[in-house]
């Protein structure tokens, strides 16, 4: 059987029910004696709480309930933090001030909850908030990053000295002295600004508590189901068990919706108790962008010393992270920035700083890239300004600098957001590098295409960028895998599922072990009461690690099958094998016995099962990796500008990605597709934009810009370089961030090709055609 | 934000600023206005209706004239509130006798808007705030010509306030039809119907 359904461009089992319009999602959960709720938040980013009047809003017919921070009493308090503090690394300083679910004494972002307005119906409950009267002392904002760190700055925690969350330095090398004997050295600020997730579906809750099973039922839109089980549990004082999550279907996750202990999940099960009833809170727009985490907004001062060949000699990164007004997801992202800014790059020395910044902004955690894209921004850029400088072309100056296969393993010298140094597992860079560069034609473009473009007078660029993913970091994940008595296959694992196409994949390892058609195995993800270890869906984790506990698991349910099979049949091991569902004798197909009967043999209640043996045809595994597995790759594409409107029409982006051991090339395709879509979002449309006084400028998707079907690449070629990784028994690496990592570096440099003639540093994303216009309007013409 | 303008009146600065001093003809200006209470000559506060593209609510505020030196100038100082948001404001208004019968007044600003009229409201702000005021002067100058025509003695000129649906009717015709460039009202940013809103709601009191 081996092959058969392992590495194939299978259909989704998910779609018929998602295309149809069949599956469920969050807001179709409709339980009786229903409330809803709504949270009452604070216009200011920074002011003092005098008083919150909700008399007159709890008098309004059909408002149940209205609660301010002083009516949960103890009950409201920060936290606790998600990710733990950086200890690992030496001399680190992290101040910890984990998100407060509702706002006590003080305002520290503008959306900040007040109060939470429980009514019978979503309508009443909006209806009741202009019933509020907040009486609020506004307080200067910070939201400047390098302002928010000079004396006498308004301080967003009273209690610390200064804004600085967090300062971590880590060095391999010594770029100080690698600088003094370089023949260039170039000094750049390089701004990323900050994107939304903008899932599809924003988030949401129900929250059902059965006041005389004393359980809880909670389904909610969340990327960790077992973390938010416990969390909730632990906060009211119940059992785990007493708590079950379910997720879903969900409209796409992409790193927000990882988040626990917000307001939502805290206050709406306590208030389920007190009430006695279901609650359902959904999420609208404006919300998801006032309230749910978003990422980039870092500002780096960057520098890069060469010889004047173009050779690395070191590199220098010292940048200001924006974490918001909290830092509840302690460091992952801008220890990921520097995890990622050399990575791919022979760099002998290499120096990074973080000064993590407290500002009057709503909460920075891992948006898909997490913190990578913005790594690869500066030394792509980097890059770039280097090869301009030296008069190489920007291929070249990569392909001399590239790590080579036979380095691997690679220790990095930097430690993670897996708080282990980084080891680059496996890889060939440059064969990503040489197979992109054949795939977009480029020596073709450049040499051939593009000067007779130009002379027409056409501005058509070419960019080219390499980069690597971090991807399938610990701790663990597991998974169950169990034959049912019709011969079906059950896998469950603790992990959620946002639209990657789990129901398939993880259905493709346990079939290939069992020898079972894709279609009759069963994935159940973000279920605590169908698995409840793990941690959950980020960092493109899970094909290499929920993905390697299916296989662990579906391993030892075959060798049970064999086992089990062989002795119902009366044979040996040795001589049965897996067929089509059944196990079979050697040689002797007729001598077989389907696994759903193995399966209700091996019940030890029939008799057949002799003491000491673990009943059923059914195995846990779990798996955790040492460190995580390293993806890797090279994009290039072709843009076409317009010099008078600035309008940006990519002709074709293609990319060769190496993420390991291919499962599903359909799917991976989609994933890397999607992760390009919010790379161009992040290049050229998504822009969360605060103003000086903390106000939210876009706060709904006429403001924020995502792109459109219309804004991909005209053409889009996805080649694969598959070198296994050593770290799993598949060789799987992750992939779900790939796209979204180069692409606005590409995308730069390609317009800096286009518009050749001005010269243009762009060293900063987003752009959008105003901003592109005034940098062409600024620079020297040739 | 800063905000900034001006606007040539066809009359002279006594004139103009014994209008603009006139509540009932500000307010007529700019209509929605709920309520209105008198603190002292100097401070009012009130409450309006305002709808700004997709933010609409109640709206209440206060007001404060400072440095006032009439007929010449002087400073407002408004902060208001409400379901749609805050706005906080320090407007300078200046009029400058042309010498030929024309008053030029000049307008100046900060303002900090926040809430669902930030987040929401923010990319309509800048071109309602055009067309409102816009049509606001329009108003305005229909006003000093019939104050100007009834003090003359002459034939009475006939001057009827919009009401709040024409007035709004006026300014959704004026955004749809792009907005053309208003000469006198040089907006940089913003806002500035905020505060003659809030102006209005005060003059009206001292009535």
């Amino acid at each position: 059987m081996a092959g058969r359904v392992f590495g194939q461009s299978i259909p989704r089992n998910e779609d018929p029910y998602l295309l149809t319009g069949q599956a469920k999602f969050i807001d179709d959960i409709e339980l009786p004696g229903m409330l809803h709720a709504a949270f009452y938040r604070s216009d200011y980013a920074h002011a003092r709480i005098k008083k919150i009047d909700v008399s007159e809003a709890r008098k309004l017919p059909g408002v149940v309930a209205v609660y301010t921070a002083e009516d949960f009493g103890e009950f409201v308090r920060p936290g606790p933090l998600q990710v733990p503090p950086p200890t690992a690394i030496k001399g680190s300083v992290f101040h910890a001030r984990p998100l407060m679910p509702i706002a006590k004494d003080k305002v520290r972002y503008s959306g900040e909850p007040l109060a939470v307005i429980i009514a019978e119906s979503r309508y009443i409950a909006e209806d009741a908030m202009d019933y509020i009267v907040a009486d609020l002392e506004p307080l200067p904002a910070v939201t400047d990053l390098e302002k928010a760190l000079e004396p006498g700055a308004p301080l967003v925690h009273e209690d610390l000295e200064s804004n600085l969350a967090a300062l971590v330095k880590q060095e391999r090398g010594n770029y100080e002295e690698a600088a003094a004997k370089a023949d260039v050295v170039i000094k750049k600020r390089i701004v990323v600004d900050r994107g939304a997730g903008a899932a599809m579906e924003n988030r949401g809750l129900v929250v059902n508590w059965d006041d005389r099973a004393r359980e809880m039922t909670i389904w909610a839109t969340t990327q960790a189901p077992i973390p938010l089980r416990n969390s909730i549990a632990g906060r009211l004082g119940l059992f785990e068990e007493q708590v079950r999550v379910i997720t879903p279907f969900i409209g796409g996750g992409f790193g927000p919706k990882i988040m626990t202990s917000q307001p939502d999940d805290v206050l709406l099960p306590i208030i389920a108790m007190w009430l006695k009833r279901p609650i359902k809170w959904i999420e609208d727009r404006r919300e998801n962008f006032l309230g749910t985490t978003s990422e980039r907004d870092q500002i780096h001062y960057a520098e890069i010393a060469l010889t004047k060949d173009g050779i690395i000699l070191g590199v220098k990164d010292v940048f200001y992270h924006n974490t918001g007004a909290y830092d509840p997801y302690g460091m992952t992202v801008p220890l990921n920035t520097q995890t990622h800014t050399v990575s791919c790059y022979e760099v002998p020395n290499f120096y990074t700083e973080i000064r993590m910044v407290f500002t009057n902004e709503y909460v920075v955690t891992p948006v898909r890239g997490a913190g990578r894209p913005e790594g690869v921004f500066v030394m792509e850029r980097l890059m770039d300004y280097a090869a301009q400088e030296l008069g190489m072309d920007p291929a070249e100056i990569r392909r001399r600098n590239l790590l080579r296969k036979e380095r691997f393993p690679y220790p990095t010298g930097i430690i993670g957001q897996d708080f282990v140094e980084g080891v680059l597992d496996s890889g060939d860079y440059p064969e990503t590098l040489r197979r992109v560069m054949e795939v977009i034609e480029y020596e073709k473009f450049r040499k051939e295409i593009q000067p007779q473009l130009r002379a027409q007078g056409k501005h058509k660029g070419i960019g080219i960028v390499c980069f690597t993913e971090g991807t399938a970091v610990g701790p663990y994940e597991g998974a169950r895998v169990t034959v049912g008595a019709n011969g079906k296959v059950t896998v469950a694992t603790g992990i959620s599922t946002q639209g990657q196409g789990h129901f398939t994949v993880f259905a493709q390892i346990a079939a290939e072990q069992l020898g079972v058609d894709v279609k009759d195995v069963k994935v159940v993800t973000g279920d605590t009461g169908h698995f409840h270890w793990g941690a959950g869906t980020f960092a493109s984790r899970g094909m290499g690690v929920a993905g390697t506990a299916v296989y662990n698991a579906a391993v030892k349910v075959r060798k049970k099958a064999l086992e089990f099979g062989a002795r119902f049949l009366g044979v040996s091991e040795d001589e049965v094998e897996l067929c089509d569902g059944k196990v079979c004798v050697k040689g002797d197909p007729s001598r077989s016995m389907p696994l759903g009967e193995i399966a209700l043999k091996a019940n030890p209640t029939r008799g057949t099962i002799p003491p000491g043996v673990e009943p059923g045809l059914e195995a846990t595994a779990y798996f955790g990796p040492p460190y995580g597995a390293t993806g890797a790759g090279a994009v290039a594409m072709i843009v076409d500008v317009d010099p008078e409107t600035m309008a940006v029409n990519i002709e074709k982006f293609a990319i060769v990605h190496d993420c390991g051991t291919v499962v599903n090339p359909l799917l991976l395709e989609g994933q890397v597709m999607g992760g390009v879509h919010m790379g161009i979002g992040n290049a050229f449309y998504e822009k969360i934009k605060y103003d000086e006084n903390g106000q939210l400028l876009t706060a709904s998707l006429m403001d924020y810009l995502i792109p459109q079907a219309t804004d991909m690449p005209k053409e889009m070629v996805v080649e694969h370089l598959e070198t296994p990784s050593p770290l799993n028994p598949l060789g799987m690496k992750g992939v779900g961030e790939a796209g979204a990592i180069p692409t606005p570096a590409c995308f730069m440099q390609a317009l800096e090709d286009a518009l050749y003639e001005y010269r243009l540093q762009i060293d900063e994303t987003p752009l959008n055609p105003s901003l592109l216009w005034e940098m062409v309007q600024k620079a020297p013409k040739k | 934000m800063q905000l900034e303008g001006e606007h040539v009146f066809k009359g002279p600065r006594e004139e103009v600023y014994a209008m603009f001093r006139d509540p009932e003809v500000l307010a007529s200006a700019l209509p929605g206005t709920q309520s209105l209470n008198k603190i002292d000559d100097q401070h009012y506060e009130g409450a309006m209706n305002i709808r700004i593209g997709p933010v609409s609510g109640s709206f209440s505020g206060k007001l404060e004239v400072a440095d006032e030196v009439a007929p010449e100038k002087c400073t407002l100082i408004v902060e208001g509130r409400g379901a749609p948001g805050f706005a906080k404001g320090v407007g300078r208004v200046e009029f400058i006798d042309q010498g030929d019968g024309t008053t030029l007044m000049k307008y100046s600003g900060d303002v900090q808007i926040g809430g669902t009229l930030a987040s929401v409201g923010q990319r309509m702000i800048d071109s309602v705030a055009k067309s409102m005021i816009k049509t606001a002067f329009e108003t305005l100058d229909k006003a000093l010509e019939a104050r100007l025509a009834a003090k003359a003695g002459s034939a009475p000129v006939e001057f009827k306030a919009p009401t709040e649906a024409e007035f709004a009717a006026a300014v959704t015709k004026d955004m749809a039809s792009g907005l053309k460039e208003v000469a006198e009202v040089r907006m940089l940013f913003y806002v500035i119907p905020l505060i003659l809103v809030l102006v209005v709601i005060a003059y009206l009191l001292s009535h």
